[in-house]
């Protein structure tokens, strides 16, 4: 029987008997198991620290089900793993076992432009399969912000969402179907490479599921066309609520922008420290908002939303002038959480969803709430979808601050929920949100996922003690924050 | 009336009321399945209902099939069991709509044109042409995901729903996704209901994302001479910018009954290519410019229509399991799931087959969804219509797609599966099903494999 590791290893260590094991299985270079190897693959981008016991790079399906046959026989759990960038702890090996990285399995399979169809590994890095596709005026539409690092694997666990889905759709919206492998080492065929073959969804029921039904092998996604025409447009506002109101309007007036993105002024100053992208210091907020299609239906929209913009008070709505000037905005806005990551030790990041007309009174209640517990807080909105990242800023060095940030967050999340919003819109529950799913759903509905669950992984192998409570609810919320802990 | 459906009218009536347990044999002929007809339809007024009528109906150990109007019960394999009809007309409620977030939460007993009726007077619409049309209700939509051509701009319910409630045979009601447009907290169990045909529990409510209705809409016509020439302009159309909101092909057969009785009959001889494109004026011009281009170079003529005649032949494409049955009752009808850009090569091979066995076959497809419809006209021999289901099945299989049986005479589904074969995540499936519906209470045996 192979021991389960010690958590806290010396140097100079040999290998134990399921390392030994895994290695006559997928070969000596794709196995990690000295403790400065396995060391990266602690934690995520949650930052609570779980050290697994081995980490195993396949670079087959094949590998894969000798992997899941291992772990079944042993029960040792088993977590999937991508790049990495995940915000929920979705890939730390909580319960130790084995972390399956994916770094290896980075093929496009097969590009199928004429039926807009790709089929490719899960390790694919997200923007690879669109720059792949780009010559041929395609590209893949789910666009999360970490979009040059994370894979369509993860995309696919997550059910990753990003700036460009307002219009576009999240994952789950393009992905048709999968080869995936059953803890026992099955492997099945979900979907088809067209829509609706006949029988249960199993393809949108796994995308999303966060790695604890299976582990994905292939995917078969959807490309999309290229629009014709893009216009960029940066809307700046001296009252911060004046953003939101005209987000709030934008959607009444029935027009669905490709993205929508607010950031507060906050923030912005950090960005610009940062990456001088061109946002006004000096302002309260900004929008950033991107009409795409036909040259004349985006005219038409870029002019109506700045008219809806000056209505709204803005001091001046900007137009991207070129290629280059959208890309300075866009980085901007896709490495805002990094920027902030340079002003304060600690950072901890929400997901709620609310009623987009709901926005103006959550952003005033987030202000208060930041007032009450003495911190700085971002405001960094997918705000087209009413989705929210507000950035909590504190020093996780110092208990009191923690304390404080948790209970801010806690009353933040509490407005989501009271105001009929979600937990989280694209980052998933993972670790960190779990304990927090009786907030929104009720012990038949939790029951009912447990046995769907269990259809798939009925001893909780794969990727144990996430997305669904480990705890009864008793009344307070308690956010889990990360502090780069060890779990 | 024997005592075992006594029994059951009396304990059903027990939940919903006496009035609301209805036996009269003409109601009852009027949803049968396959050539059976249920003993009794129960009405059911709120989720709670719903939920203790499927409770007692899996303990007395009923089959139970969950409809509206009955626009999709054709679909599907023989029932094994089918004692109750649960009738969703009386849960036609809307619970919460915010037109300023465009999202709404329904009931699924809304008949689908009142509905949108509802929404539209806010500019709004589910952007949906599914069978059954106006008559078709919201429960049964999302229960099929059913599509029509407008699949193409749009997508399909799956796309649409943020969430729902299901009432299970446990008798309980629970909750899957919620009200916001972006959602990823816990698993996303609407995806398996969504086209689930009744078979793991009943939606009694669902929300949704809803959609600006578009400014202007203008409909072309464009005759193919050839199918070689329709794999062109399918092409060129939708490589090109314009991003019609519908597009069908039509082979000369199909065409001509579309538009038979309408304002636009007249004779059809060629395969025609319907699209809708929209937009403001200025997007519309654009439109009609490149299109006119495109037909130019295939050297066919374009033609604009007057939108209310468009629009009745849209809706007659959309649903035409309502209206084809009525010119011929033994009309069979198939629908082929493929990889859309083989969309051509099946609507020739189906006319070969159609050819070597002197039957008459009607095309439909819409493009770049890879949908296709073919009707089998005339009545035929039992074994000619067996054949040609299985060659065509064949044929769509080859192109790496499926054959499902959407509508015939029941003694034809027992000889031929209605769905096809299931693949190797059957037995995932078959566990999927036996968690909600241990039993096999709802919709016993319609689903592939006989789930």
């Amino acid at each position: 029987m192979p021991a389960i590791f010690p958590r806290h290893l010396e140097g100079f260590m040999k290998p134990q008997p399921l390392v030994r094991e895994l290695t006559r299985l997928v070969g000596p270079d794709a196995v990690l198991w000295r403790p400065e190897d396995v060391m990266l693959y602690e934690y995520d981008g949650l930052s609570v620290t779980a050290p697994p016991e081995a980490v195993v790079l396949p670079s087959t399906t094949e590998h894969v089900v000798r992997i899941l046959k291992l772990a079944a026989r042993e029960r040792v759990p088993i977590v999937p793993r991508g790049a990495g960038t995940g915000l929920s702890g979705g890939a730390t090996a909580a319960e130790g076992g084995i972390v399956i990285g994916f770094a290896r399995m980075k093929r496009i399979i097969e590009i199928d432009i004429e039926n807009l169809r790709a089929r490719v590994q899960p390790g694919v890095v997200n923007m690879d399969l669109t720059l792949a596709v780009s010559d041929q005026g395609c590209y893949f539409a789910p666009d999360p912000s970490s979009q040059k690092a994370c894979t369509i694997g993860g995309n696919v666990a997550e059910n990753a969402g990003g700036p460009h889905t307002l219009a576009n759709g999240v994952t789950t919206n393009h992905i048709l179907g999968l080869e995936m492998v059953l803890p026992d080492g099955e492997v099945i065929h979900t979907g088809a490479r067209f829509w609706d073959r006949p029988g249960y969804d199993l393809t949108g029921f796994v995308v999303g599921s966060e790695g604890t039904l299976g582990i994905v092998t292939e995917i078969t996604v959807r490309l999309s066309r290229q629009p014709e025409a893009v216009k960029t447009l940066l809307a700046i506002f001296d009252d911060i609520l004046d953003a939101p109101r005209t987000v709030a309007a934008i959607t009444a007036r029935r027009i669905t922008p490709a993205a929508l993105e607010m950031m507060d002024g906050f923030t912005l100053r950090a960005v610009e420290e940062a990456f001088h992208a061109g946002f006004p210091m000096d302002s309260a907020a900004v929008l950033l908002i991107e009409v795409e299609g036909l040259r004349e239906a985006v005219e038409d929209d870029a002019e109506q939303i700045e008219a809806i913009c000056q209505e709204n008070h803005a001091r001046d709505v900007r137009r991207a002038k070129s290629a280059e000037e959208r890309d300075l905005l866009w980085r901007g806005r896709k490495n805002a959480f990094g920027a902030l990551g340079r002003i304060s030790p600690n950072y901890y990041v929400q997901d709620g969803v609310i009623p987009r007309t709901r926005l103006p009174e959550m952003l005033a209640f987030i202000e208060q709430v930041g007032q009450k517990y003495q911190m700085r807080v971002g405001n960094i909105f997918h705000a087209g979808d009413g989705n929210l990242h507000p950035l909590l800023m504190f020093d996780a060095r110092d208990k009191e601050q923690t304390v404080r940030v948790t209970k801010a967050a806690g009353e933040i999340m509490a407005k989501c929920v009271e105001m009929g919003g979600s937990l989280t819109g694209e980052h998933g529950v993972g670790l960190e949100k779990r304990d927090l799913m009786p907030l929104i759903f009720s012990p038949d509905d939790l029951e009912m996922m447990q046995k769907l669950k269990a259809v798939f992984n009925p001893r909780g192998t794969l990727n144990p003690a996430k997305l669904l409570p480990t705890t009864k609810m008793c009344g307070e919320i308690r956010v889990q924050v990360s502090t780069g802990g060890v779990l | 009336m024997s005592t075992a459906v006594e029994v059951m009218r009396r304990e059903l009536a027990v939940i919903v009321g006496t009035s609301r347990v209805v036996s009269d044999p003409i109601a009852c002929a009027a949803l049968s399945v396959d050539g059976k007809s249920p003993q009794c339809i129960v009405y059911p007024a709120s989720a709670e209902e719903v939920a203790a009528t499927l409770r007692r109906a899996a303990e007395l150990g009923l089959g139970v099939i969950p409809c509206r109007n009955g626009t999709k019960l054709g679909v599907g394999n023989p029932p094994r069991r089918y004692d109750a009809a649960l009738s969703l007309k009386d849960m036609n409620r809307v619970w919460h709509y915010e037109p300023d977030d465009l999202t709404v939460t329904a009931e699924p007993g809304m008949k689908f044109g009142d509905f949108q009726h509802f929404v539209g007077r806010h500019g709004l619409w589910l952007p949906l042409d599914p069978p059954g049309g106006a008559r078709a209700s919201l429960g049964g939509i999302v229960a099929t995901n059913a599509t029509g051509p407008l699949r193409l701009r749009y997508g399909a319910p799956r796309d649409m729903v943020l969430g729902m409630k299901i009432a299970t045979v446990e008798g309980k009601v629970v909750k899957a996704g919620g009200r916001v447009v972006k959602n990823v907290a816990g698993y996303d169990i609407a995806k398996l209901l969504i086209g689930s045909h009744g078979t793991l529990g009943v939606i009694v409510e669902t929300s949704f994302k809803l959609f600006p209705l578009p400014a202007e809409r203008a409909t072309f016509v464009m005759t193919a001479g050839t199918l070689g020439i329709a794999r062109d302009l399918r092409r060129r159309i939708l490589h090109s910018p314009l991003t019609p909101l519908r597009m069908v092909l039509l082979d000369a057969r199909a065409a001509g009954l579309t538009v038979a009785g309408t304002p636009l009959e007249r004779p059809v001889k060629e395969p025609e290519i319907w699209l809708e494109v929209a937009g403001s004026p200025r997007v519309m011009e654009r439109c009609h410019r490149e299109l006119a281009d495109f037909a130019k170079a295939a050297g066919t003529p374009l033609r604009r229509l007057a939108s209310e005649d468009a629009e009745t032949v849209w809706a007659r494409i959309a649903d035409l399991q309502s209206w084809l049955p009525r010119r011929s009752s033994g009309v069979v009808i198939l629908r082929a799931l493929l990889p859309d850009a083989a969309s051509e090569e099946l609507l020739s091979r189906a006319e070969q087959e159609a050819e070597n066995e002197k039957a008459l076959l009607a095309g439909f497809a819409q493009l770049g969804v890879g949908v296709l419809h073919f009707c089998l006209l005339a009545d035929a021999a039992t074994p000619a219509v067996l054949g040609l289901i299985r060659r065509l099945r064949g044929a769509a299989e080859s192109l790496r797609g499926v054959l499902i049986i959407e509508r015939c005479h029941w003694d034809i589904k027992d000889r031929v599966d209605a769905w096809g074969s299931p693949g190797d995540d059957f037995a995932v499936m078959k566990k999927i099903k036996e968690t909600w519906d241990p039993k096999g209470t709802l919709s016993p045996g319609r689903f592939p494999g006989g789930l």
